[in-house]
């Protein structure tokens, strides 16, 4: 046989042998794999909007819609409280100093943020990375969304969240974000 | 070659980290803190063992001029579902290891282990190896990790160690100070290598 045939067939045989393999664990952790993420995503939301008891994704056009106006929401879900509409979740993402920020954001009805939190990031350690430390996300809970929200070193007013200490592009990504978010709350969502 | 000789090479005497210095970008890049470390040095346990065990099991088998490729595949197999299984059971330490788990597929470790030594040896010298080169990776990663994490943090595994009064070094969070603290490590772990050499001689 010619030996290029040979070696090719053996090589062939071992990743046959790795598919078959991978296949199976595929298997098994497939199903787990997508409810951990569901209840991570689940648990986010119930901690931004405490008082919803139940989160229904927004329809699918509507979101499409969106989305083509603002391509930095990824996410949008309706918050329910004994059936009746209490608020919105909206997931974002901007860009920080080492990638993607993926944050929520949680909207009452009322014109209030009710909760911000970051979700995935690769930012410095100890710097960026303290954004999803509450003393900042805090900062962005009860914020009216009719104004566009600044960070700053002593927060005051109603329009200013809590800054990141030496991690200024962090912070202007999550208010990138947050935003965002604001935005299509306040023009597409609440009307 | 003695099971015990194999084991104390790993660990101590080729020390992949403090000896050979291979793999090194994962070292520096995950040890920002001590659960991170012991995390990352679990899972290069499994990947070297796993890896050491098939490779030495299909050592007659695979022909010389395609072990590479074959070595490959067998090591992206096992850091392949190593992944599946971190991200199904323990999707936290997942997140913060990220791209990383990936990156051990082409970590010099388990290469170099899987040709310097399982294509050569027995099964059991094998995944003796493994283990021992394994926990050498994982102790490195530990001792890094913990100082970074007490330096620059002021904390050893998500614990505050000096209340909120503590101004950490941020230095050592970041990569400078890995290779800093790595390079005084590696400092004080060959000179008390040397010491113990010369003394048995």
């Amino acid at each position: 046989m010619n030996e290029t045939l040979k070696l090719g067939l053996i090589l062939l045989l071992i990743t046959v042998i790795s598919a078959g393999v991978l296949a199976v664990s595929n298997n098994i952790t497939a199903e787990r794999i997508a409810e951990a993420d569901k209840i991570a995503n689940e648990q986010a939301q119930k901690e931004i909007v405490a008082e919803a008891d139940e989160f229904r994704t927004l329809d699918e056009n509507k979101l499409k819609e969106i989305q083509n106006a603002n391509s930095n929401i990824l996410e949008i879900s309706e918050a329910y409280s004994n059936g009746t509409l209490v608020g919105y979740t909206i997931k974002s993402v901007s860009s920080g100093y080492g990638g993607d920020v993926v944050m929520i954001t949680g909207f009452s009805l009322a014109g209030k943020i009710t909760g911000m939190k970051v979700l995935n990031h690769s930012e410095t350690p100890g710097l960026g990375a303290n954004s999803t430390k509450s003393y900042f996300s805090d900062s962005f809970k009860n914020k009216s969304v009719t104004n566009e929200l600044y960070a700053s070193k002593n927060p005051s007013g109603e329009s200013e969240v809590q800054a990141l200490t030496s991690a200024t592009i962090t912070t202007n990504a999550v208010l990138a974000g947050v935003n965002a978010a604001r935005e299509v709350f306040v023009s597409k969502l609440v009307n | 070659m003695k099971l015990s000789k194999v084991f104390y090479n790993g660990l101590i005497k080729d020390n992949p980290i403090f000896v050979q210095l291979i793999g090194m970008c994962s070292v520096l890049a995950v040890t920002t803190s001590a659960v991170n470390s012991v995390a990352m040095g679990l899972s290069v346990i499994v990947v070297l063992v796993g890896s050491n065990l098939v490779i030495s099991l299909l050592r007659n088998v695979i022909p010389d001029k395609i072990r590479i490729p074959a070595f490959v595949v067998v090591i992206a197999t096992f850091v392949t579902i190593i992944e599946m299984f971190m991200k199904a059971y323990a999707p936290s330490i997942y997140q913060s290891l990220g791209l990383f788990i990936p990156l051990i597929v082409v970590n010099c470790i388990i290469l170099a282990r899987a040709e310097a030594f399982a294509s050569k040896n027995g099964v059991v010298a094998s995944v003796v190896d493994g283990l021992g080169m394994g926990l050498g990776y994982t102790m490195a990663l530990l001792i890094l990790g913990s100082l970074r994490e007490i330096i620059g943090a002021g904390s050893i595994f998500g614990k505050s160690l000096f209340g909120p009064g503590f101004q950490p070094a941020l230095i050592f969070i970041m990569p400078p100070g890995a290779f800093i603290l790595l390079g005084i490590l590696i400092g004080i772990f060959n000179n008390i290598r040397r010491k113990k050499a010369s003394s048995e001689i």
